[in-house]
């Protein structure tokens, strides 16, 4: 390794790879830093390339671009001028090199050549890599799928912090990941590549799994995790990007026991026209507290109705096609969080069970026992 | 036109109820508002119970030595809420004009229905087969062309009864019973009417004017016109507020932060207590501030949730106060709306239910029986400004106080 003051860095990269590098950890750059550092993305040759690293302390995110390095360094700049300048250049070799004399970074493009002002490389945070030696790894489409039905379903107020997290439960061959707000729950589970043991239970920044699912790619591959020893950070590398989490602290809300383990009515329904009905009578509920209204038998025997009133506006009733069992019953909910199991759920069939007006209501997806959504229902006075 | 008022009364409301759930109190004394050894007082007695002297508002204490054999039970105000909203909708079917009064008992103005329905006495009839058919319970009615003659009908022959006052017979279908039976009559005037040798409303009906203006005032015309079985009251529909507001105007303009946080937390327990009177709950709030020199600005917010307790409305008007609030200017008027009202409530999955809501529940309670000022936060105490009333609202008239 060669370093030399007076150069600092000296990388090649493709003009394309840096742009895709740059999106990829632009996503967890602090915009309100306290830190100005926060607001650079460190630039950092390793591993014959670069890496590019960014944080908000909440996350950090590492994305290794290929290039042919010259001269190992590292510096950082702000993030957004070097996003906007390189995506203003041509697809062409960018050379990239750092002067320690100066802290600048010149950026050189074919005849475009640009210099920008940077913090040393020391004044910003580490994000720790994963490393060779994950503890489990699980398949990224699945995982991609289980954080779309779980994440949305996080709180997004501050007023309790561990309910803007989702429980993440790592025991033997099974990674269990459930979120709630109060008043809905979805849980998921899924296959781990090799056993965890002794298990592990967190509660990662449901943001953070949003990222991820940015991140991640829809396609079979193993994704790598790992939980650090004091349990403080979750990791996981994938495709040459590595995502590190802080985890909250705290007792999630012991969520088994509220999840009903019976139902008294039953109905299964197409999930698409379950969900354009719950649109449609939402667009009525929006003045009425977002409240709809769903009957399984009853008025409408051969189905489930949706409806929704809006005392000066008008009401809308949807009858949909259903197979049902049990007894005729109702209840209410809030459309939005129908909406959003729905939309979420990945299954062509939605069943939903109910056990009476004030009961929680459960949705699953038919043939597809490893989710479970549940929604608290509203009391209306009618 | 002559109009056609019914009075409806479910009988024994709260104990019919509890026998509708257990069959197995049937035929025997029914008595609601606490176990026995408890200090609370009758809210509702079967009319088993009452043939032991048992009547409402009596202290449990006391009905327990009268009835010793009777069946004590604390009471499910959730569902008499639920079993008169049901009622309620019986009522509503047959006309839009419908008063409640309480959980038990609401006026209807059928007038307009006639045509549709028929006359009162069949309406009544139709009335009285629904609400046992749909809802199991037994109502008495009163038909008659005003509100004074239809509750003293409903009342006359209770239990399950259907009296009816045909128009023009409203002053001899008063005249022998006892002047008690008429609304403003109570122990004292009772007893001045017996001074004049009057027992019977036939009897104050044809006592002169004058007498009666001179020992009773404005309210002896009243009196004399009710007497004569005339009331003009109109049958007026209950209506949802579309908001619950207060508003404090300072004696001296108040440019203190903290003071004018503290005057919110007053404001919010304000709003958050109407609403729960109301059975509502607000998705959004809204402060208003007047300044010194009359510039008046409303700012809102929406709330997570709907609510109805006082710390999300309070954080709400708190924050709307740090963004609206202008440094060093002095405030004349704060104000906190609770708005986009709603009767629905989410319920929660993990919150212990009745925590929040039972404490809330024994403040509203302790309020209603001592006064707004028997009891505040801490926080509150000599921070507490003196509130001026009445602030746009239409006088409260809940459909359903709570038990």
């Amino acid at each position: 390794m060669v370093v030399k003051d007076e150069v600092g860095m000296n990388v090649s990269v493709m003009q394309e790879n840096l742009a895709r590098g740059l999106g990829v950890v632009g996503r967890a750059v602090s915009s309100r830093a306290t830190l100005p550092v926060l607001a650079n993305v460190l630039l950092k040759t390793e591993n014959a390339g670069l890496k590019l690293t960014a944080t908000n302390l909440e996350i950090g995110i590492n994305c290794w671009v290929p290039g042919k390095v010259t001269d190992e360094g590292e510096i950082t700049v702000p993030a957004k001028l070097l996003t906007e300048l390189v995506s203003s250049l041509p697809n062409q070799r960018i050379d990239l090199q750092f002067s320690a004399k100066d802290r600048t970074l010149k950026v050189t493009c074919g005849g475009s050549r640009s210099s920008i002002k940077g913090i040393e490389a020391d004044e910003f945070p580490v994000v720790a890599a994963i490393g060779d030696t994950p503890i489990t790894s699980a398949d990224s489409r699945t995982l991609r799928e289980a954080l779309g039905e779980v994440v949305f379903a996080a709180a997004s107020d501050e007023s309790r912090p561990i309910l803007t997290g989702v429980l993440t439960r790592l025991a033997g061959d099974r990674m269990t990941l459930a979120a709630a707000d109060n008043y809905r729950i979805a849980v998921r589970g899924l296959a781990l590549a090799s056993p965890v043991s002794p298990e592990i239970t967190i509660v990662v920044p449901a943001r953070s799994y949003a990222e991820l699912m940015r991140i991640m790619p829809d396609a079979e591959e193993p994704i790598e995790i790992t939980v650090t020893p004091n349990k403080s950070q979750i990791l996981f590398h994938v495709n040459g990007i590595d995502l590190v989490s802080r985890l909250i602290e705290g007792q999630f809300p012991n969520y088994e026991p509220v999840i009903p383990t019976g139902h008294t009515s039953r109905a299964v329904l197409d999930r698409e026209a379950f969900l354009a009905g719950a649109r449609r009578a939402s667009i009525f509920a929006r003045d009425s507290a977002n409240i709809v209204k769903i009957e399984i038998g009853g008025e409408a025997a051969e189905g489930v109705s949706i409806t929704a009133h809006a005392a000066d506006i008008g009401d809308a009733a949807d009858a949909l096609e259903a197979s049902i069992d049990g007894q005729p019953t109702s209840i209410a909910f809030n459309a939005r969080y129908l909406i959003d199991v729905l939309s979420n759920l990945g299954a062509e069939q939605a069943a939903l069970e109910l056990s009476g007006p004030l009961a929680p209501g459960v949705i699953r997806g038919v043939d597809k026992d490893d989710y479970v959504h549940v929604i608290m229902p509203v009391r209306t006075a009618s | 036109m002559t109009r056609t008022i019914l009075h409806a009364d479910l009988d024994a409301f709260y104990a019919s109820v509890e026998v509708l759930d257990d069959p197995s109190l049937r035929g025997k004394p029914v008595i609601v508002g606490g176990d026995r050894g408890t200090r609370g007082v009758v809210m509702a007695a079967s009319y088993e119970a009452r043939k032991f002297g048992v009547h409402s508002a009596m202290p449990i204490r006391t009905a327990v030595s009268l009835c010793p054999t009777g069946v004590f039970l604390p009471g499910h105000p959730d569902r008499y809420r639920d079993l008169s909203a049901q009622v309620m909708r019986i009522f509503a079917s047959y006309t839009p004009l419908v008063e409640p009064i309480s959980l038990d008992e609401a006026f209807l103005d059928v007038t307009a229905s006639r045509e549709v329905f028929g006359d009162g006495e069949t309406i009544g009839r139709a009335l009285k087969q629904r609400v046992l058919d749909e809802a199991g319970l037994v109502v008495s009615v009163g038909v008659a062309p005003n509100k004074l003659c239809a509750k003293v009908a409903s009342d006359l022959r209770k239990p399950d009864a259907l009296v009816v006052v045909p128009p023009g017979e409203e002053a001899t279908f008063l005249a022998p019973l006892p002047v008690s039976r008429l609304w403003g009559v109570g122990p004292q005037s009772r007893q001045a009417l017996a001074d004049y040798g009057v027992t019977t409303i036939g009897q104050l009906a044809v006592l002169p004017d004058g007498t009666l203006r001179r020992r009773f005032g404005s309210h002896g015309h009243d009196l004399a016109l009710r007497a004569r079985g005339i009331d003009p009251a109109p049958v007026v529909p209950w209506q949802a507020p579309k908001s619950i507001g207060h508003e404090l105007t300072f004696e001296r303009d108040v440019d203190d932060p903290a003071r004018l946080e503290a005057t919110l937390l007053d404001l919010a327990e304000s709003v958050a207590s109407r609403l729960r009177n109301h059975h509502m709950a607000a998705g959004a709030v809204q402060l208003k501030l007047r300044y010194e020199g009359f510039e008046t600005l409303t700012r809102q917010m929406r709330v997570p949730l709907q609510t109805r307790e006082s710390e999300p409305i309070y954080a709400a008007g708190v924050a709307l106060l740090r963004k609206t609030l202008v440094r060093d200017r002095a405030v004349r008027l704060i104000g906190l709306t609770a708005i986009h009202l709603t009767d629905v409530q989410q319920l929660t999955l993990f919150d212990a239910p009745d925590k929040t809501d039972r404490i809330t529940r024994s403040i509203d309670a302790v309020r209603e029986r001592f006064g707004e000022k028997a009891i505040t936060r801490a926080r509150l105490v000599g921070h507490r400004d003196r509130r001026r009333f009445g602030f746009g609202e239409k006088p409260e008239l809940p459909p359903d106080a709570d038990p």
